[in-house]
């Protein structure tokens, strides 16, 4: 996938401008936060089992080095195999390797949110392995080359003549329906035969139990647990953050998980995979091995502004929750994690050099952080970043503001401490503003200002701020 | 009569003071002593929310210099009292003396209608308006202050006044700060839901009781509806025996 987080204002703007996504965005989110709500309303105490699931996840991110070792010595007793990446290309050329190794023609895939981070489709496409994605969502979009739209229903903005047409013409069916049941069922087949002569799936991971070993995957559709029992090879993917400490926490995060992702108190297919297949058994890969990928991650780990993006459980929920998501969709935030969660990783994983407006286009109103079950606040997360901006950090590639930025700051520092200063400022600033305001022609060279008033009146400055005022009210008092 | 410290947002001070004035009025007439410390500035909000601490620590530094002795300190805008209480001492949390101080004044701050609900206990303070009105919830009030019952109260409280809900009454109005400047067509779009779920509650008036969400909403009111008008609280407490509409 094409990383195009620094077009984000482009994106966005030509989403706004396309009255299908926006009618689309009008009713999606909306539905999916009822449905959360709904979901959440079967717990006695909504609010506590938020709380509960936020520290369930602060200290298994806490433990995150311990939990990680522990799981590897239990995946390697269960018979898994594990392999360590550093980074996305690590984490790929060990995939391939498996592939090439095992003369693999064509590999399954179950929706994961870390290989469209790695685009590890396109990476085994280009060296000869097919890829087909068993998610419905996740195939729509494979075929249509387009990313995510959300992070749980990543073609849920694509009409269904669309799809009719793609699956036309790529062959997975002939003729031509609108029936959504029809469309599935052309899927499926197509699918079906696919698992059939299966020799490798690649999945992501939900949970990863340190002390047993065990891989867990939520879905709705059954194609997960297809690819994960249909081959003789099963690579499961994911990244650090995936780890939970015992069976206890995993199944609490689970239902919590479930509930703010589609409103369910379980998905429809829930799977726990302890080691390959054992002998005496009649299914399960022969081989198992699990590929933990760090991507950028460990480096930030132990950054205490950061490490709440680690807690993050994938539900989707703050995308729902969030006025700019619902404004811009998802393609705006240009890579794999979209909607307010995207804002905290996208820059944690890509840089903030190239993901600037990511964190700033927030109103860091709060919505995100009200609703998510696994504790981030992302809002706080924003500022992290453009305090960065201003202070320097090389590590997450931060990028100087602009001089008149910088200086407007500094000239504010030096009003902001003393109300003589203040009011210099303001009388300085008053008839330029009000010049602007009032002559279109002028407004045109001052951006902010420009940009307000596209849409919005500004009153000019009164002549007199309160503190001139105050005199009169004094005044008015002793009456 | 007690004093009760005035806390003037900046842009109140610069762009809307007749919320001043209504507050200072409201309060008189509910028998209070306002006061006026007139070397206060601006509480650092803007600095915070665009990453540059070190200015926000020096508004910080210069606002609990000047309100710390007060009793209760009252601003008609829940963003910048939100500052002060939760922003300050985590600006200050490496200098044990000021965050001290910062502590110190954080539970004596209050919005203009937690004080005069929570901390006076009034519901009525005396207004009437013949007609019908839409709360919305700015974002820092609801979420960050958990203020939301109290101004409702204070409206029901408006004799011959009928509260009618607002859809979407808790989704942000897009303001933002420089969120408005810096994605004007994402703003506009977010003010514009705001205006029309406004216009489709029937409502005679919108109240808003926090200064940038009203500059925002009422800017957009003004220019594509202009016979829609969203005030703050403070105006529409202060504005009694007025007419529906």
């Amino acid at each position: 996938m094409e990383i195009k987080t620094e077009q984000f204002v482009e994106i966005g703007k030509r989403e706004m401008n396309d009255p299908y996504a926006q009618t689309f965005l009008k009713i999606l989110p909306e539905v999916l936060g009822v449905m959360r709500e709904v979901g959440m309303a079967s717990y006695t105490d909504p609010k506590g089992a938020s709380t509960y699931g936020a520290s369930i996840r602060r200290e298994a991110v806490a433990r995150m080095p311990e939990l990680l070792e522990q799981l590897e010595s239990s995946l390697i007793a269960n018979g898994t195999r594990v392999i360590w990446a550093r980074d996305a290309e690590e984490a790929n050329e060990a995939i391939l390797k498996i592939a090439r190794d095992n003369n693999i023609k064509y590999v399954t895939k179950g929706k994961s949110m870390v290989t469209e981070e790695m685009n590890t489709n396109e990476m085994l496409i280009k060296n000869g392995i097919d890829v087909y994605e068993s998610d419905l969502g996740e195939l729509i979009i494979q075929l249509l080359k387009r990313p995510p739209f959300h992070i749980v229903g990543p073609a849920i903005n694509v009409p269904v003549e669309e799809i009719r047409d793609i699956f036309l013409e790529k062959g997975i069916m002939t003729e031509p329906t609108l029936d959504p049941t029809e469309l599935g069922r052309a899927a499926r087949i197509f699918l079906r035969e696919k698992f059939q002569h299966l020799e490798m799936g690649i999945t992501g991971v939900n949970m990863a139990v340190a002390n047993t070993g065990t891989i867990i995957n939520v879905e709705n559709e059954g194609n997960i647990r297809f690819t994960k029992s249909s081959p003789r090879i099963q690579v499961s993917v994911m990244s650090l953050e995936k780890v939970v400490p015992n069976m206890k926490d995993a199944l609490y995060i689970l239902r919590l998980l479930c509930r703010n992702c589609t409103g369910q108190k379980l998905g429809s297919y829930i799977t726990f995979d302890t080691g390959p297949k054992k002998e005496g058994e009649i299914d399960g890969p022969e081989e198992l091995i699990v590929v933990i990928v760090d991507n950028g991650r460990s480096k930030q780990l132990l950054n205490p502004e950061l490490r709440e993006a680690f807690h993050c459980i994938r539900c989707g929920a703050c995308l729902n929750r969030c006025p700019v998501y619902a404004k811009v969709g998802g393609y705006a935030y240009g890579w794999a994690y979209s909607g307010p969660i995207g804002q905290v990783l996208n820059p944690l994983l890509l840089g903030l050099d190239r993901t600037q407006d990511l964190y700033r286009a927030s109103t860091d109103c709060g919505r995100c952080k009200e609703v998510c079950p696994s504790g981030v606040n992302h809002p706080r997360i924003f500022r992290y970043y453009r305090q960065q901006d201003v202070e320097g950090n090389k590590e997450l590639r931060s990028v100087k503001r602009p001089w008149s930025e910088r200086q407007s700051f500094k000239a504010w520092q030096w009003a902001v401490q003393s109300r003589k200063n203040w009011d210099r400022s303001i009388r300085m600033m008053r008839p330029l503003l009000n010049k602007g305001i009032s002559s279109p022609g002028l407004r045109r060279w001052v951006k902010p200002l420009n940009s307000w008033m596209k849409s919005r009146n500004l009153q000019t400055m009164p002549a007199k701020t309160f503190h001139e005022r105050w005199k009169d009210l004094e005044k008015e008092q002793s009456q | 009569m007690s004093d009760v410290s005035l806390f003037i947002p900046c842009m109140v001070d610069a762009l809307m003071p007749e919320i001043g004035e209504s507050v200072f009025r409201l309060l008189r007439r509910l028998d209070k002593k306002p006061v006026y410390h007139e070397e206060q500035t601006c509480c650092g909000q803007p600095a915070i929310s665009a990453g540059y601490n070190a200015p926000a620590i020096e508004a910080a530094k210069h606002f609990i210099s000047i309100f710390e002795n007060d009793e209760a300190i009252v601003s008609p805008s829940g963003s910048c009292v939100y500052t002060v209480k939760y922003d300050y001492p985590i600006l200050l949390a490496d200098d044990p003396v000021w965050l001290k101080r910062s502590e110190s004044l954080s539970n004596r701050v209050y919005e203009l209608s937690q004080y005069l609900v929570d901390v006076l206990g009034l519901s009525d303070v005396g207004s009437v308006f013949e007609g019908k009105v839409a709360f919305h919830e700015s974002c820092k009030n609801l979420r960050g202050l958990g203020v939301s019952d109290q101004p409702k109260k204070l409206l029901q409280g408006v004799r011959g006044t009928e509260v009618v809900p607002l859809n979407g009454a808790e989704i942000c109005c897009g303001f933002g700060g420089a969120f408005a400047v810096g994605y004007p067509e994402i703003s506009e779009g977010m003010v514009k839901d705001k205006s029309t779920s406004f216009i489709e509650s029937g409502a005679d008036r919108l109240i808003l009781s926090e200064p940038g969400c009203l500059l925002n909403v009422s800017g957009y009111l003004e220019k594509h509806h202009p016979e829609k008008r969203a005030l703050h609280l403070a105006s529409f407490l202060m504005e009694s025996q007025e007419g529906g509409n």
